[in-house]
């Protein structure tokens, strides 16, 4: 829904403008959907100038379909397969972390989510030669633990040091502040367009529900939104730029009959976003 | 860069009454005056300055400095955050085994949980550490000050004392068998009152006080930079009583966990928590666990638990990012938290196995 503004597109004159708004036409939607007839007669403006706005508006707004065949072509070029460094793991995600590609770890407590990640990375950084970007929002992050990986892997000290330098760490405890950085990095990327090679490869997030699960639930709204955006954050980040983006989330114990729901986080109205059984 | 409302920190009836008039993007509000988007949207003329404030902020691509309050996210490399961590230290505990499986003590900047059954030694545990965190730097502590925040009215002064008053004998012994000056210097400011007077004591009898203080605790750390650990005992109590809506709990103990972790990471503090046991019913058998429900289990960074074992204590390592599970024993003395010695018989008397022996004599007093 955008709105229509002066200058918009060629033609798109203030008067225009004004005209359209006191017949209640505010947004480009409203204007391709209007009978231009109509509007023609009771704005008085010309037939033809309404015509070729909205032919402009169309074309500038409306989305381009494209073929199977050329999604297919377009995404062997592009999409990388990143090994996550075990074997096993490799094999349960079909050969490895897809770009482009969201892949979410849950688990309970102690399972093993943060050293998962941290394994990750240092496999992206070490073999692959990759920038990472670790974003870091329950302070498992220990810059000494990932140096204990790194010298499993690699001998030489400086190539340990450059290891770790491909690893960038940030740190944010709240929601918003977990939007900004990654509207950071999509501007960033988009500003350094050219240097494909210095560019992160895969974002990893430990966790996103430690960010969101004080804004979800109970009478709040925006809770699910400020999910939503999230997710939808991380998937455009992920299909724009062509990186593995990789969240981690909680698991929580609750019975799927009275759920209804697979994922007890989903479900707000639901009282199971508690735990059951321990108080 | 398109970036959609929603996604910045509105009041949500202001962003409810935006969208509602066709603004989607930031580049929609960004592009008009203050005085057009009050007209516009039918706010007031504050409001739509408020507005045009956050959006212009947050999408001028720039860190800012306390913008609403937030603060921004600094990137570093994890070499950069290698050297910090190696500058950092951590506060011990005076017992030196389970120092060793914490990799040096309690880590600076991340949440340390203590569980443990009651009496077995967590109060005891986090006033050693209060006290630990005073230890001057030439004597491998932090120099800094402690702030304890006591839900349970466990905090006994006259039991801080005594410990402090061992920890102080502690390094005087150590100076004068050194001969360092930096040493001898620290040691005589480091007494009984000054360890008493650089801790800060706050009193929360329910949730809503504790609540109020994780708020203000931000202020606090900021006026008084030196403060190196903040413990809070218990952090189970007053979530456990008159709160019957478990998904607020969990709302709230996140939110103020990630509080807690956001203030340890700015202010380069210490936070360990106290956390009562519970028990879960399996199938066949029931299981001790750490209270507060599995949720809660993710928000420390470690988790020691503290339990019995017939008439000996053990601490062990439950979740840690770094190290590996480990248990160790140990035992609570008169001098405070301590290692088990291997030639003496443990503190606790075979036929009284309590948090404070009832006769005096057998600690050596």
């Amino acid at each position: 829904m955008v709105i229509l503004r002066e200058g918009i597109c060629p033609g798109a004159t203030a008067q225009l403008i004004q005209a359209l708004k006191e017949q209640n036409v505010k947004t480009v939607v409203n204007l391709v959907s209007a009978d231009i007839e109509d509007l023609a007669q009771k704005c008085s403006i010309s037939y033809k100038t309404l015509v070729a706005v909205r032919r402009v508006l169309l074309a500038q707004y409306s989305p381009f379909p494209s073929n199977g065949a050329d999604l297919y072509e377009e995404l062997l070029g592009s999409t990388a397969i990143l090994s996550t460094g075990s074997q096993s793991l490799d094999k349960l995600l079909d050969s490895g972390l897809y770009t482009g590609e969201l892949t979410e770890f849950v688990g309970a407590p102690g399972s093993g989510k943060t050293q998962v990640c941290l394994s990750l990375a240092v496999n992206i950084a070490c073999e692959l030669k990759q920038k990472v970007l670790y974003i870091d929002s329950r302070g498992g992050l220990s810059s000494s633990r990932l140096l204990q990986l790194i010298q499993s892997q690699v001998d030489s000290m400086e190539e340990q040091s450059e290891a770790l330098q491909r690893i960038e760490v940030v740190r944010v405890f709240e929601v918003h502040c977990l939007l900004d950085v990654l509207q950071d990095l999509r501007a960033s990327s988009a500003r350094q367009a050219t240097g494909a090679h210095s560019s992160v490869k895969a974002v990893v997030v430990d966790s996103a529900t430690a960010v969101l699960s004080p804004v979800l639930g109970g009478h709040q709204v925006e809770g699910i939104s400020l999910m939503m955006q999230l997710a939808r954050e991380l998937k455009t980040l992920a299909r724009e730029l062509g990186i593995a983006v990789i969240p981690t989330r909680i698991s929580v114990e609750f019975d799927i009959t009275s759920c209804g729901t697979l994922g007890s986080r989903t479900a707000p109205s639901q009282p199971s976003t508690g735990d059951r059984g321990n108080t | 860069m398109q970036r959609d409302l929603g996604s910045f920190p509105l009041p949500p009836a202001l962003r409810a009454k935006l969208i509602a008039c066709g603004f989607q993007s930031a580049e929609d509000v960004t592009s008009m005056r203050a005085t057009e988007l009050s007209k516009e949207v039918g706010i007031s003329n504050e409001e739509a300055l408020e507005v045009l404030q956050i959006v212009r902020r947050k999408s001028s691509g720039e860190e800012s400095q306390l913008s609403v309050g937030l603060p921004s996210f600094r990137k570093c490399t994890a070499l950069e955050l290698l050297e910090e961590e190696h500058a950092q230290g951590s506060i011990i505990t005076f017992s030196s085994a389970l120092d060793e499986i914490l990799g040096g003590g309690v880590s600076v900047a991340k949440i340390t949980e203590i569980c443990g059954a009651p009496g077995v030694g967590k109060t005891q545990l986090s006033i050693q550490l209060v006290v630990d965190a005073q230890i001057p730097e030439c004597f491998g502590g932090l120099g800094g000050e402690s702030v304890y925040i006591d839900t349970e009215g466990s905090f006994i002064v006259d039991r801080v004392a005594e410990v402090a008053q061992a920890a102080v004998r502690h390094c005087h012994l150590i100076a004068e068998s050194g001969r360092d000056e930096a040493q001898q210097e620290a040691v005589k400011e480091f007494s009984i009152s000054s360890i008493l007077s650089r801790i800060y004591y706050f009193r929360c009898h329910d949730y809503v006080e504790l609540l109020a203080q994780a708020h203000l605790l931000g202020d606090f750390l900021a006026e008084h930079r030196k403060v190196r650990i903040v413990v809070i005992d218990s952090i189970a109590f007053p979530f456990r009583h008159h709160l019957e809506d478990l998904s607020l709990r969990t709302r709230l103990l996140n939110g103020l966990a990630q509080q807690l972790i956001a203030m340890a990471n700015e202010h380069r503090v210490a936070v360990v928590l106290t956390n009562q046991m519970t028990t879960r019913f399996g199938e066949a058998q029931s299981s001790l666990m750490p209270a507060l429900g599995e949720s809660w289990g993710h928000t420390p960074t470690t988790r020691l638990i503290l339990r019995w074992e017939g008439k000996l204590r053990f601490a062990s390592l439950y979740k840690s990012p770094t190290h590996k599970e480990a248990t160790v024993p140990y035992q609570i003395t008169s001098l405070g938290f301590r290692d088990v010695q291997s030639s003496e018989p443990p503190s606790t008397s075979p036929a009284n196995p309590r948090k404070r022996p009832r006769t005096d004599d057998q600690d050596g007093r």
